[in-house]
This record gives C-alpha cells, sequence and structure tokens, in this order.
C-alpha cells in the first residue's frame, strides 16, 4: 500500500497496535507489519514523530526501560487513547462500510455472446 | 597519551544518526531521547538482518533504508532538512539579536538624553535650524506647543528635543520587542544544524562592530560639534554615542565569553 495513503491512518493503526499491549517504536512497527501480512510498509521513521504527537495529545504515555540490554522508551496506550481507539475505529468502520456499499460487489462478467453467431454450432 | 582515532570503515547506521542528530529540533533533552529510540530501532533491525543470514554491512544498510530519511523521523517534510534553512535560521537570530540592541541602544541614549536635558538644557540637546530655513507657520506651532517660551526658538529647541526623547522611547519598545521576539525563536531553534550554521560568536561579533562604529561616529560628532558650535546641539550625538559604546562593550564581553568557552570545549 502506497506509505502516503497510508499515513492518513497510521494514529489509528499505531493506538490498535498498542492497545494489545505496550511497546518500543520497533515492537511498533513489527507489529504493524505482521499485523497486515506485509502490506502496511512504509519509512519506519515515519511512526515516531506519530509516537510523540499522539503522546503530546495524551492518548500516549511512554516510559525508558531496559530491555535486551538496550535502553527503550515503551510506548502504552492511555485511557484517553483507548476512547479515542474505540471512536476512531468506530468512524472508519462506517465509512470503509460506507465506501463499500457505494462500490458494490464486483459485477459478475456477461456472458461473451459470439460475434458471429453462424459460426456457432 | 592517545592519538587520534584511526579512520573507520563507513558504518551506515552511524551516518545516519549523525545526520538526524544536525537535523533534530526541540530541546536537548527530547534530541536525547529520539536519537536513542531511532539507535536501538536501528539496532534491532540490524540484528534482525544479520540472524536471517545478511552480512553486517547489508544488514545495516537494509536498516537505514527502511528507517527512510531522515526528514520521515522528524516529521517536518524534506525542506526544513535542508542546510539553507538553518542558515536562514540563524542569519534570523542574528539579524534579530543585533537589530534588537540597536533599538535598545537609541532607547538607553533617550535615557541619558532626558538627563542631558535636565542639567543642561534643550539648547545642549538639539541645535535650532539655521535661520531662515523655517517659517512664521513653524514657529506658531511651535510656540503653540510651549506657550511658556521666551521665542520662537527655545519653543523649537523644547518641540525638537521632545520629538527625540520620544523616537528613543519607541526605539526601546521596539527593542524590547525585538528582544523577546529573539528569546523565543532561539528557544524555538535549538536544533543542532541551526547553532551551528554560522560561526560561533558570529553575532556577538557583528554586534561589536556595528556598535562600535556607530560609538566612533556618534562621539565624532559630538566633539565636533562641542567645538566648532561650543556644545549646542552635542546633547544627542553624546547620548547616541555613549549608548553606543555601552552596546558594543557589552557585545564584545559576549564575544569574549563564546570564544573562551569555544576553546574549553
Amino acid at each position: 500500500m502506497r506509505s502516503e495513503r497510508l499515513k492518513g491512518h497510521l494514529d489509528l493503526l499505531l493506538m490498535s497496535v498498542l492497545s494489545r499491549g505496550p511497546g518500543h517504536g520497533y515492537q511498533v512497527i513489527t507489529r504493524l507489519r505482521d499485523r497486515s501480512d506485509g502490506a502496511f510498509e512504509l519509512p519506519e521513521g515515519t511512526v515516531y514523530p506519530a509516537l510523540h504527537r499522539l503522546e503530546e495529545s495524551g492518548l500516549l504515555a511512554s516510559a525508558w526501560d531496559v530491555v535486551s540490554g538496550r535502553r527503550r522508551r515503551i510506548y502504552r496506550l492511555t485511557a484517553a487513547g483507548e476512547a479515542a481507539l474505540a471512536e476512531q475505529s468506530k468512524q472508519w468502520r462506517e465509512f470503509s462500510g460506507s465506501v463499500g456499499r457505494v462500490l458494490g460487489t464486483p459485477a459478475a462478467k456477461p456472458a461473451l455472446r459470439p460475434a458471429i453467431t453462424g459460426l456457432t454450432a | 597519551m592517545s592519538g587520534p582515532l584511526p579512520d573507520t570503515p563507513a558504518d551506515p547506521v552511524e551516518d545516519y544518526l549523525d545526520r538526524l542528530l544536525v537535523t533534530l529540533s526541540g530541546s536537548p533533552r527530547q534530541v536525547r531521547h529520539t536519537l536513542a529510540e531511532v539507535e536501538a530501532h536501528l539496532h534491532d533491525a540490524v540484528a534482525e538482518g544479520v540472524a536471517a543470514g545478511l552480512p553486517e554491512s547489508q544488514a545495516q544498510a537494509q536498516a537505514v533504508a527502511r528507517m527512510g530519511p531522515v526528514h520521515e523521523v522528524t516529521g517536518r517534510g524534506p525542506a526544513l532538512a535542508r542546510p539553507s534553512l538553518a542558515l536562514g535560521r540563524r542569519l534570523a537570530l542574528t539579524a534579530a539579536l543585533v537589530g534588537s540592541a540597536g533599538f535598545l541602544a537609541v532607547g538607553a541614549a533617550g535615557l541619558v538624553a532626558r538627563v542631558l536635558l535636565a542639567a543642561k538644557g534643550s539648547a545642549f540637546l538639539t541645535a535650532p535650524w539655521p535661520s531662515g530655513s523655517y517659517t512664521r507657520a513653524d514657529c506658531t506651532h511651535w510656540l503653540a506647543g510651549d506657550p511658556g517660551a521666551h521665542s520662537c526658538v527655545t519653543a523649537m529647541l523644547a518641540d525638537h528635543a521632545g520629538d527625540f526623547l520620544l523616537q528613543a522611547a519607541a526605539a526601546g519598545l521596539l527593542g524590547l520587542i525585538g528582544l523577546a521576539a529573539y528569546l523565543a525563536l532561539r528557544e524555538r531553534w535549538q536544533d543542532r544544524a541551526t547553532l551551528t550554521a554560522l560561526p560561533a560568536g558570529t553575532a556577538e561579533a557583528l554586534g561589536t562592530v556595528l556598535a562600535a562604529l556607530a560609538a566612533l561616529a556618534f562621539l565624532g560628532q559630538a566633539a565636533d560639534t562641542e567645538m566648532v558650535q561650543h556644545g549646542i546641539g552635542a546633547g544627542e550625538p553624546w547620548s547616541l554615542g555613549a549608548a553606543a559604546a555601552v552596546a558594543a562593550v557589552v557585545f564584545a564581553v559576549a564575544l569574549w565569553r563564546v570564544l573562551r568557552r569555544s576553546a574549553v570545549a
């Protein structure tokens, strides 16, 4: 998926990933890639300004910890983040449902009519 | 005694972190934290690549490529990572500091002039216009502003002295606003790229030179006025020259401190 399109939904995706448990930046991007079966490929550096912005908004909180011998900033969803995630998930489902209804299911291809009926047996 | 470190082979991760360091903005703590996060991230990605069987150098290159350009981490777009922007910011900070100091010096000159006015009168502060260069209407206007004046010239001097004090006060106010803007911008633009876009002490050196030149010009004019016109109108250049001289000394001391800090570092 094009990363520009993905960036528009990055906050929702990051909050969703962190709703399954706290994690540092590398874990967040790995979970995002795994849960999308590799469909969500974006420059990994993109997650950091988004994580910092969400923390400034009070939707995430972070704390430093040592994991595998290295200092990590571990992010977790706050109560406000959980509420925002629920609201944005609801909006997304409504939106994607509406888009899906407008697009409809792929129509069955009409049977090809022989161009020259006389050639048919 | 240890010598210089030998050249190390190119390390894409280290190079990336160097580029990130000079591009990040924010407080020193924010910069340190983001750098630590990205460094840990890159080392994780390298370890993952090596575990998958890649040679270390290839794993490093892949980790950096997956991280994306530095501006993805800063979140401010590629334009803001350009050195020209950092230089523009540094020049703006320099202009704001030197400019606001200049306006503040004029404001301080107004205070000196106020003292001179009280001590030696308006004829010392400002010189009268040559006779014939003003009209009767001018006189009426000046006398209306100073009904107690004995003559048109006295009223003119009082009017001109008042104008100078008013303009100096306005300049001082502008200087305070400029200084506040400079401090706010300096707080906001603390990224290393901006801080190092010009050599340390550039603003202080520029301020020292400009203030010293202004001091020489005004003090020279004041001395000339003392000799040629027996002090009539010497107050303005004396006050401006004194304020400029003080500004030059303040800038010079600041420059000396910056250079001493740089030498210690």
